[in-house]
């Protein structure tokens, strides 16, 4: 074994040094790696939609004042309208007072149809292709609850079929979410109305959210999401349903363009067997006050992980 | 001896230089790759159709005679004098089973109403001396606008749930400082000659993006 030449090199060679031979070498290397790197940068110069230094510099929702966000709104209008072609009414609606939000499901109604899972898809513009659904219909065998035996996939002729019930899953807007806990950089946050929503701006799509959520409840935005112009929902929130980024998370918010304006979700209304309910837990009349005092209310889906879903799954008798 | 330190410098010279211009070569095969792409993209996967806009119709099953009546509607098919003559009810007609037997102009009417299929006098929800009425159990005699107090003369706490908005559809405004809530009527969903729900057609599910590994399970889970 024989150690390399003990002389010391000189720090810097003399320009005397520098060989035609040594000099095409390295322009030839140079030139090659600054052509790879050009190729790989390719998709960059591909991307058309660079996002504007307004949208890049903006703040944090909570952050926002009133006119900033007003200012934000008439943007986000404006992409929105150069996407799709239609103007929408983009709204930052805030909580009201006195008011929790409160969904409860009759199992025994649910005929499995899957209606709602299309309607929340239509109403939240969801991408369709890739496709992200919020509701997850699960059909399950009489007589158990074992989410090992539901089937998702299920694809009869006709529902209801002989011997399964059917659970729809969405958000269950946990009291005590873990999705917000691991949110590292708080876009993500429970409302005082009991509505868990996200800042789609501030989120770095980590995706910690969607391994903690218990619930399969978030989904996130692989591919820049897909909706067909003809079905854009025009009526649109902050932190609602206006069109989501490649990259960031999204879940069931109770529809809020639709519940903070008191209106009723849209699962709920198109749901043929009127299995669904909603309401204001505070308020004693509505309906699921009603409901959590009368009716056999069975579970809050795994409830044994002390969630403490706003989600209740009742039966009817 | 003195040779063998400059050669093995001329040695790890060339080896160096053979590396690099190695490396050179295959980047530039790679650069060329990228930028001509010879492979061509993947094929692309079948578009997901678009759900059927069916499904997302939030119309009823039925129409009440109330939702005629408020649409200014043809009312025809309520119009039992045009065919039955009045103030003489009409006599009903059973077989050996003592079940009704439906006269051909009422083929539409499919007598469904309880498993138990006792419940098949017309008369126990018409009123046989005025047919444009009915008459519940307990001797109301009502107007078809109010089915609903018929139905709730038998289904009392499904009625309750009713009242309560905890039973049937639903629309409009939760909040009702803000707006009105519209609350569907019983023969909105129910056919009151056979209210059970008939089976439908499920909405497609989540597309699984390739074809099934393992058909999806008929049977039931085990």
């Amino acid at each position: 074994m024989s150690f390399p030449d003990p002389q010391p090199h000189p720090a810097v060679p003399p320009a005397a040094d520098v060989s035609r031979r040594s000099f095409l070498r390295t322009s030839a290397v140079l030139t090659a790696g600054l052509a790879a790197l050009a190729s790989s940068l390719r998709p960059l110069f591909e991307m058309d939609d660079f996002p504007s230094a307004e949208r890049f510099m903006q703040k944090y929702y909570k952050e926002l004042t009133p006119e900033e966000m007003a200012k934000v709104l008439r943007r986000i209008e404006g992409e929105v309208e150069k996407q799709y072609g239609i103007r929408p009414h983009v709204r930052d609606l805030r909580p009201m007072d006195g008011v929790e939000f409160v969904y409860a499901l009759n199992l025994t109604r649910c005929i499995g149809c899957r209606k709602c899972v299309h309607a929340c898809v239509q109403e939240n513009n969801q991408s369709r292709d890739p496709e992200i659904q919020y509701i997850r219909v699960l059909r399950m065998p009489h007589g158990s609850l074992d989410i090992d035996k539901a089937e998702h996939n299920y694809a009869p002729e006709s529902v209801p079929e002989k011997g399964y019930f059917y659970m729809p899953v969405q958000c269950q807007q946990c009291r005590n979410p873990p999705c917000v806990k691991v949110c590292p950089v708080h876009a993500t946050w429970q409302e005082t109305d009991g509505i868990t929503v996200i800042d789609y701006d501030w989120c770095i799509g980590c995706r910690y959210c969607e391994a903690a959520c218990p619930y399969w409840a978030r989904h996130f935005n692989f591919a820049k999401p897909a909706i067909p112009k003809d079905r854009l929902n025009p009526e649109m929130a902050y932190l609602g349903n206006r069109p989501r980024l490649q990259g960031v998370m999204e879940k069931c918010h109770f529809c809020i363009q639709r519940t903070r304006a008191g209106r009723y979700p849209a699962c709920l209304e198109v749901c043929p067997a009127g299995a669904r309910k909603f309401g204001n837990i505070l308020d004693p009349n509505s309906e699921v006050s009603y409901i959590l005092r009368t009716k056999r209310v069975f579970i809050q889906l795994k409830e044994e992980l002390g969630t403490s879903p706003r989600f209740f799954y009742y039966f009817d008798v | 001896m003195d040779d063998r330190p400059r050669n093995g410098r001329l040695n790890g010279r060339i080896r160096t230089a053979a590396v690099l211009w190695g490396l050179v070569a295959s980047f530039a095969i790679l650069a060329a790759a990228f930028a001509r792409n010879p492979w061509g993209r993947p094929a692309p996967r079948e578009a997901i159709p678009l759900v059927d806009p069916a499904f997302l119709s939030t119309a009823t099953n039925r129409r009440s005679y109330a939702d005629l009546v408020r649409a200014k509607e043809d009312l025809s098919d309520y119009d039992c004098y045009a065919c039955h003559e009045k103030g003489k009810p009409p006599t009903l007609r059973f077989d050996e089973h003592q079940n009704l037997v439906i006269p051909p102009e009422h083929a539409d009417i499919v007598m469904g109403h309880g498993e138990h299929g006792r419940n098949n006098n017309c008369f126990n929800c018409h009123n046989e001396n005025n047919l444009e009425l009915l008459q519940s159990r307990d001797g109301r005699v009502l107007k078809f606008q109010d089915s609903p107090q018929l139905c709730g003369s038998c289904h009392g706490p499904t009625y309750e749930d009713w009242e309560a908005g905890a039973h049937g559809r639903i629309s409009g405004f939760w909040n009702r400082t803000l707006g009105l809530i519209k609350r569907q009527d019983c023969v909105n969903c129910h056919n009151p000659h056979s209210p059970t729900f008939q089976g439908r057609k499920p909405a497609p599910g989540p597309h699984p993006l390739r074809p099934p590994a393992t058909p999806v399970r008929a049977g039931p889970v085990h």
